[in-house]
């Protein structure tokens, strides 16, 4: 069992890193972002194969199924798809260089002295804690971490409520383009205004708007 | 929630007509109804579908497939495919005469044909040699059917001629060839409509047919063997079928045209209809209107609705010219067949 | 399967390949399921819209037509593989796949039957929803690597419509796991047992008398788990007889039908308007390729709606036979797996029902669709599911002494949810729906129109 765990932990990381690598030193910006999407894939693998599975299924889930979509539909959405005038280096690259590096080190080092590197490790005493379930951080966001959670909670709707404001259109605004039927009748009417009329107007609901809203079920 | 909708379907007779009154049930329908009506149809069509096929117009539901090469629908009687010969059941004798009206009419160009021969004179016959019909180039306007004055040539109700052979659709007298009474069953009113002048027309023909030439490719053995079999029982009029001599022939030919004159005579109150300007045509005209003279100098106005609606004194002038031809024709034609 | 092996073979190979040889077959298994079916649905999806048409379907090939499938993969592999000049070669090439895998990755963890379940992973119901959505970025692929206009619009509105509409579907099952407790698909027939709306709660009185035909242990009511108790067990306790059930059913069904792509919601691949969407550019194996995805992704979907709220395998007979022991466990497994794939081809029917009656949406409407009405809608049921959960587990003391309900029986209790969610439920429908309506025809001033240029 551990051999095979070792075998797909081997592949999985070597897919992760080829296509970091590929991320960074391909040409095509949107080929670039799809090896993105393959090394967040594998990232998935490898929390699944810790048997962490809530984890490994929302990284597929927000990365993979969202976050690198909405990426793909910036990139599709902005000119210049090929990128044949985008440099790979700026003179500045050193920086990129230091502060991911700087990053990394923050984070690994203290990993890297405080683990106890014993291998393999040491059986664990009684029912190993269980932190990865779904449950478990369901508990967790309920209690420990209630009030961050409630505080996302809160941006992530402030974030939406300012959206639709900014992309609303006011309705006073909102110009309707007429059918070809509502123009003539349009005409019609201005026509009949201009001339004396003896009789009061037939319809006055003539123009009408015809848009098929869409909540109809 | 789903409304039972009546779909009734009624027949109204008008005047111009049938008419089916489908009653569409109602029209005002609250949110939702029209998703749930609209599946309740789909799971009647699929229902009855399974089950019943359509008969009748009148009906909206059941499998309407015709499963063609199993099933076929009727085809009406004036559907046309592709133009096809008539022969005579009995004696074998197609009715084409080869006047090529056919050949000159169709817009495509694809018919072509030889007239026959007599081997012993040379002379041109009423009947065909070679008939060619290029079925591939053909346009099924039906035209050489429309045109033909013998009623020879007919529009086929056959429809499958699909085939990777590209000159097999070039189709001979022999394929081309039915008899009539194939044409009979597929088209009946159309046959009893020019029944009676066609096989007039035809008889006509056959007599100015030596042996065994118009007949049709596939009946010539069955004649062959029916005329040997009249022969055998009796030996009088031996040598006529086998070696037709000219100077027989032309006795024969003139006692058959005696024999029509005189029975045109006797029929002459009939209407003079044929107008076409064929040889045979006009020395029957010739004919009824001689007749017709004399019966005007005897009886007034009695024969008057003989000539259509002319006038009797110009029928009679008329009549009197077209008898001098016939006679100084048929002379002439005397003279030659005698030489 | 593992143990099978192990029992077998077990002295003769290493541990790890009996394991990975034991997953690489059920992983054949299900995948040759799947396509079986995928084979018959094409054929009866044919077939039943030929019938809604008034019309035979194929019929030539093999009794009934039942070889068309046959018929037309061999066209398919035969056809010429045409990749457009100007497309991005790898991309073009891996998009089908990329595009089926996920798909396929989605059967590994639906419990086919009574102990049929390839994978128990307890997040399975987020796994689906997950790996459903990566299929979206092979249609992405696809879309963007033809290099044509048509095929980058179709990925355009079929990853729109796939990324709207996962929100309505998450949401309809997030009540199942709420009833659940959890997000494990292999407990979700477990507890749908029981009779119809009462659920598990018509207790078995005398432990004696209570006959294993009838009764058998049901690990939890609806609601989260519990003791394992005795109770009346016809294999009908599906949610979808509950009213929150009912809503949270035709809530997801409606989203599965869109992220599968089927009529009324085939924006993406319309043929009236884009040629064929992202497949535009896509011919022979290929084209089969995407194909294939979507009907399994259709049959994957099904399958998760039947095992939800359907009661997955379970069903009557079920139970019993699993009671008798011996050998008639297999039995019932097998009538549980037939009772799955039963449900699975009814969702189906409804889909190609849907697919004769109803015309197309426009974009707009289908936005409309999905934000104005499933999305509340599921709201609204998340909120009935939790009074269920409130008022068939919860104690008093649980409810801070508002609802003192500690001393009612078990189908008692799981009756009063019953009516205070159908409540909640039919009103809150009528509303959402009356809000929806059409707006009565508005008069428009003149000055308002403005006449496009």
């Amino acid at each position: 069992m551990n051999t095979l765990i070792t075998i797909l932990f081997l592949i999985f990381a070597a897919l992760i890193l080829t296509s970091a690598i590929m991320t960074v030193t391909v040409k095509n910006i949107v080929h670039a972002a799809l090896w993105l999407i393959s090394s967040f894939f594998g990232v998935g693998a490898l929390y699944l194969l810790m048997e962490a599975e809530f984890l490994g299924v929302a990284q597929v889930l927000i990365y993979v199924g969202a976050v690198s979509i909405l990426i793909l539909f910036a990139i599709m959405l902005t000119r210049d798809l090929e990128g044949s005038q985008n440099r790979q280096l700026t003179p500045r690259w050193w920086i990129a260089l230091i502060v991911p590096a700087a990053l990394f080190g923050l984070l690994i080092v203290p990993t890297v002295m405080t683990h106890d590197w014993r291998l393999p490790p040491p059986p664990p005493a009684g029912q190993p804690p269980a932190i990865s379930g779904a449950q478990q951080i369901g508990t967790a966001f309920m209690r420990e971490y209630f009030l961050p959670f409630e505080v996302a909670a809160i941006l992530l709707t402030v974030a939406m409520i300012g959206a639709i404001v900014v992309a609303f259109e006011e309705r006073e605004r909102r110009r309707r383009v007429l059918t070809l039927a509502e123009r003539v009748r349009l005409r019609q009417r201005q026509q009949q205004r201009q001339q004396p009329a003896p009789r009061p107007e037939p319809a006055a609901t003539a123009v009408q708007t015809s848009e098929a809203t869409g909540g109809e079920t | 929630m789903m409304t039972e909708i009546q779909t009734e379907t009624t027949e109204v007779q008008t005047t111009r007509g049938k008419v089916y009154v489908i009653d569409r049930g109602q029209t005002r329908l609250r949110a939702g109804q029209g998703l749930l009506t609209g599946l309740e149809v789909v799971f009647r069509h699929f229902r009855d579908a399974l089950t019943r096929k359509l008969e009748k117009p009148s009906q909206q539901t059941g499998v309407f497939t015709v499963q063609y090469p199993e099933e076929r629908l009727k085809l009406p009687e004036a559907f046309r495919n592709f133009p096809i010969l008539l022969y005579d059941d009995e004696t074998g004798q197609e009715l084409c005469t080869s006047c090529f009206q056919c050949q000159r009419i169709c817009p495509p160009q694809v018919i072509h044909m030889t007239q026959a021969r007599d081997p012993a004179t040379g002379k041109p016959v009423p009947a065909v040699a070679e008939f060619l019909i290029e079925y591939d180039a053909c346009m099924s306007c039906g035209l050489c059917a429309e045109v033909c004055p013998f009623d020879a040539i007919k529009m086929d109700h056959e429809f499958e001629y699909s085939t990777d052979v590209h000159g097999g659709l070039t189709l001979n007298k022999e394929a081309l060839n039915r008899p009539i009474s194939y044409y009979e069953k597929i088209a009946p009113t159309f046959w009893a409509e020019v029944k009676d002048s066609a096989m007039k027309k035809l008889q006509g023909n056959m007599k100015r047919r030596p042996d065994l030439i118009g007949v049709a490719p596939q009946m010539v053995e069955k004649i062959r063997a029916k005329r040997a079999e009249a022969a055998a029982q009796a030996p009088a009029p031996a040598p006529a079928t086998t070696e037709a001599a000219p100077a027989d022939k032309a006795a024969r030919l003139a006692a058959a045209r005696a024999r029509a004159a005189e029975k045109a005579v006797e029929a002459a109150p009939e209407p003079a209809t044929d107008s076409a300007p064929t040889d045979k045509a006009a020395r029957l005209a010739a004919i009824r209107a001689a007749n017709a003279a004399k019966k005007s100098e005897g009886a007034a106005e009695a024969a008057a609705p003989a000539t259509d609606s002319a006038p009797a004194d110009k029928a009679a002038r008329l009549a009197a010219i077209r008898a001098a031809n016939a006679a100084k024709k048929a002379a002439a034609q005397r003279d030659g067949s005698e030489e | 399967m593992t143990d099978i092996l192990r029992s077998w073979i077990g002295s003769a190979l290493p541990d790890w390949l009996i394991v990975l040889i034991a997953y690489l077959l059920v992983t054949t298994i299900v995948l040759f399921y799947a396509v079986g079916n995928f084979i018959m649905m094409v054929w009866a999806e044919r077939r039943v819209v030929a019938r809604m048409q008034d019309r035979l379907g194929p019929n030539r090939v093999g009794p009934a037509g039942l070889l068309q499938p046959i018929a037309d993969a061999v066209k398919m592999f035969t056809k010429e593989d045409i990749v457009p000049r100007n497309a991005d070669r790898w991309v073009h090439l891996l998009a089908p796949i990329v595009a089926l895998a996920p798909v396929a990755m989605m059967l590994a963890v639906i419990p086919w039957g009574r102990g049929w379940e390839p994978i128990d992973l307890n997040v399975a119901l987020l796994y689906m929803v997950a790996v459903s959505a990566v299929s979206g970025v092979g249609l992405m692929m696809a879309g963007w690597g033809s290099n044509n206009k048509f095929a980058l619009l179709g990925a355009m509105r079929a990853v729109a419509q796939l990324v709207s509409y996962e929100i309505p579907a998450v949401t309809a099952l997030l009540t199942v796991v709420i009833l659940a407790g959890g997000m494990s698909l292999l407990d979700l027939p477990y507890m749908q047992a029981g009779v119809p709306i009462m659920g598990a709660t018509i207790l078995c009185g005398d432990p004696a008398g209570c006959s294993p035909l009838l009764y058998s242990t049901i690990t939890s009511f609806p609601g989260s788990p519990s003791e394992p108790v005795q109770a009346l067990d016809l294999g009908l306790g599906w949610w979808v007889f509950t009213p929150v059930g009912l809503l949270g059913f035709l809530v997801f069904f409606i989203a599965a039908l869109a992220e599968g792509e089927r009529t009324p919601f085939d924006i993406p691949e319309a043929d009236s308007e884009i040629v064929a969407g992202y497949m535009t550019e896509y011919s022979g194996m290929k084209f089969a390729t995407f194909y294939i995805a979507q009907y399994i992704l259709n049959f994957a979907l099904s399958a998760l709606a039947a095992t939800a709220f359907l009661g997955g395998w379970q069903g009557p007979g079920v139970a019993a036979l699993a009671n008798m022991g011996g050998p008639w466990v297999h039995v019932a497994a097998a009538l549980s797996a037939f009772y799955l794939l039963a449900k699975i081809w009814i969702l189906f029917f409804v889909m190609i029902w849907l697919r004769g009656a109803f015309p197309r949406l426009r974009v707009d409407q289908l936005m409309d669709f999905a934000w104005k009405l499933l999305l509340p809608l599921a709201l609204v049921n998340i909120m009935s599911a939790s009074l269920v959960v409130g008022l068939t587990q919860w104690t008093s003391a649980q409810w801070g002494g508002l609802v003192n309900l500690d001393g009612f029986a078990p189908w008692q209790r799981q009756l009063i949810a019953v009516l205070v969610t159908a409540v909640i439920n039919i009103a809150a429908t009528y509303w959402i729906l009356s809000i929806n309506q059409r707006p009565k025809q508005v008069e428009w001033d003149e000055e308002e129109l403005v006449v496009a240029p």
